[in-house]
């Protein structure tokens, strides 16, 4: 993958979409992915990020859509989205949508079928993406007797058994239970290690440092784009986006008002590890932490900075003048 | 929760080692013969050997009986209509404005009771045909019997979506529930129902389209293919021979009279 790195997975360029009602979805959207680079898509509710996705592979377009999106460097042309799955395949964010056939196994044969794959090659790979996801054996079952989790999984097995280039998620880690939440995110990570070039929907800010090099934030159009952690500093476009930073960053900024030493705050568990073990070796085997005097307003001051409703009535202070602030 | 005519698949029975192909094809034509019966004693056959098969399937009884209930209650009306309307041989009891009501004899009430055997024996057939395979291998069955692919996909999501709509259904029934909606034989009941039956539509019209998205994007070009693998062995085809060849000693001894003229109603 090395050797290939260099080539361009997606381009988008100037991508402007209007739902058929008015309501302008996207607009004047552009970010190009690298091939093997592994990104995160977030934004709020309604901000496009599915009807993006959508998008990738020419499932939805319109005149004003044309060109403008470009598959390891060919433009996607709307009348060959079957042809599409080989280049890029598209996770869809409720497992029902696309376990739609009546063993799991037809569902994972689908797409090889589908692409014109030897009936010899589609038998092994439904086995080996069945195995991937951790559901081998798994072949004959019902999907709709399946769990939230094992669906969840078992859609991804369907896309990893067209062997695309590129892999699109809608909200992978939605709605599981903290194990099931632990599993998939082994698989993605397990994707990412393996080169595939991965676009990840999520609204789980703790699950993107482990996931992805890169956050795009789209609110419509591109708010930001940069690696995890520069749109993770940049706390006011995310906030006004309706987002937040990982809970460990959030943590070590707490600490850093009881004067813990942090120049750069950790991401995630690993990072907060690697962070504390070098603070301790550079302060003689101990951290130091105290209460000063204005230890207790720098913590207000770095926790209301991430809650929303402190944000929003931080906010409506400003709006609305000294006056009112103070009833709060 | 729909419940599932498939429910028996699992056990094992002659029936269900039967190639799933042969078996529907081999079932369907005894259904279709049984249909196309015009005397009493050959459909009361048909109905012994339908018995016969439905036992040799080991599907429980009870589960046939309950299903066959409605199809009952759906044709007993036919005893009462049948023998008491009139095509002009009746012989006139009353006049209700424009409808009449006449007797036309014990001839069709014998009619009437094949019609109703003729209805029940088809249903209890269903049971041996479909309810000793998973449904979705007689959905593949469909496919390796090269029945038109748009009508195999048809079976496939009706069977597939059934579910999951009676799932959604039961959800807006439990939210209706929760917030103390209760069933009562009023406007507002009706009303209410038929909001919620309206918004499975939209729900149902939303799924269809993400599905077809999904489906769009796995490739999908107009047409479904499965993996499968069916063989037929010697038993298999045996099978398949004493049901077709029964089916066609129906039509025979139909054709020929068999049982002399008494029972038949050739003449309707």
């Amino acid at each position: 993958m090395a050797a290939t790195s260099t080539e361009t997975a997606i381009r988008v360029s100037d991508l402007n979409y209007t739902y058929p009602d008015g309501t302008v979805a996207l607009e004047q959207v552009s970010f190009e992915i690298e091939r093997g680079e592994s990104v995160a898509l977030v934004g709020p509710n309604g901000a496009g990020k599915s009807t993006l996705l959508l998008h990738l592979n020419g499932i939805l377009h319109s005149r004003k859509s044309r060109g403008a999106i470009e598959i390891l460097g060919e433009p996607v042309d709307p009348k060959k989205v079957h042809k599409m799955p080989k280049k890029i395949g598209i996770v869809f964010q409720d497992p029902d949508d696309m376990l739609f056939m009546p063993l799991l196994c037809d569902d994972v044969a689908f797409g090889p079928i589908n692409l014109g794959v030897e009936k010899v090659d589609v038998k092994q790979r439904v086995k080996d993406s069945l195995e991937r996801v951790g559901l081998a054996g798994y072949e004959n079952r019902v999907s709709h007797h399946l769990s939230g989790g094992e669906k969840k999984r078992a859609a991804i097995a369907t896309v990893l058994s067209m062997e695309p280039e590129i892999i699109a998620m809608d909200e992978p880690t939605a709605n599981l239970d903290p194990k099931s939440r632990a599993e998939l995110i082994d698989i993605l990570k397990t994707l990412k290690n393996e080169g595939k070039t991965l676009i990840i929907v999520t609204h789980d800010v703790n699950a993107i440092p482990e996931l992805a090099d890169r956050v795009i934030v789209l609110n419509r159009t591109v708010v930001a784009d940069g690696t995890t952690r520069e749109v993770f500093s940049d706390t006011e476009t995310l906030l006004a986006a309706g987002l937040e930073v990982p809970t460990i960053m959030q943590f070590f900024e707490v600490m850093q008002a009881f004067g813990y030493p942090c120049k750069v705050l950790p991401l995630s568990i690993e990072g907060a590890v690697s962070n504390l073990t070098e603070t301790i070796e550079n302060g003689d085997g101990h951290i130091h932490l105290h209460i000063h005097e204005h230890t207790h307003s720098e913590v207000d001051l770095a926790r209301s900075k991430y809650q929303h409703h402190h944000h929003a009535a931080r906010m409506r202070d400003i709006h609305s003048g000294p006056g009112t602030g103070a009833a709060h | 929760m729909i419940s599932e005519i498939d429910r028996y698949a699992g056990i094992s029975s002659p029936i269900h080692r039967w190639d799933p192909r042969l078996k529907l094809v081999s079932i369907f034509a005894l259904i279709f013969s049984v249909i196309l019966l015009y005397n009493l004693q050959l459909v009361v056959t048909g109905m012994v050997f339908a018995i016969i098969l439905t036992c040799i399937s080991k599907i429980p009884f009870p589960f046939v009986l309950s299903r066959m209930k409605l199809v009952f209650i759906f044709v007993i009306p036919f005893f009462i209509i049948i023998p008491f309307t009139v095509i002009g041989d009746g012989v006139e009891i009353a006049r209700f404005g424009g409808i009449t009501m006449s007797y036309r004899g014990i001839e069709y009430v014998k009619f009437a009771a094949m019609i109703v055997l003729k209805a029940l024996t088809a249903v209890m057939l269903i049971f041996p045909m479909i309810g000793t395979s998973r449904m979705d291998i007689t959905i593949k069955a469909l496919e390796g019997l090269h029945l038109p692919n748009k009508l195999v996909q048809m079976f496939a999501f009706t069977y597939r979506y059934i579910f999951v709509l009676d799932d959604e259904f039961m959800r807006m029934d439990r939210s209706l529930a929760s917030r103390g909606f209760k069933r009562r034989g009023n406007l507002y009941t009706l009303t209410t129902i038929s909001k919620a039956i309206a918004m499975l539509f939209v729900k149902s019209y939303e799924r269809a389209d993400r599905v077809f998205y999904a489906m769009r994007s796995k490739g999908y070009a107009g047409t479904v293919a499965t993996l499968h693998e069916f063989h037929a062995g010697r038993q298999d085809w045996i099978n398949a021979a004493v049901v077709v060849g029964f089916a066609l000693l129906l039509q025979v001894a139909a054709t020929f009279d068999a049982f002399g003229t008494s029972g038949t109603f050739g003449g309707l």
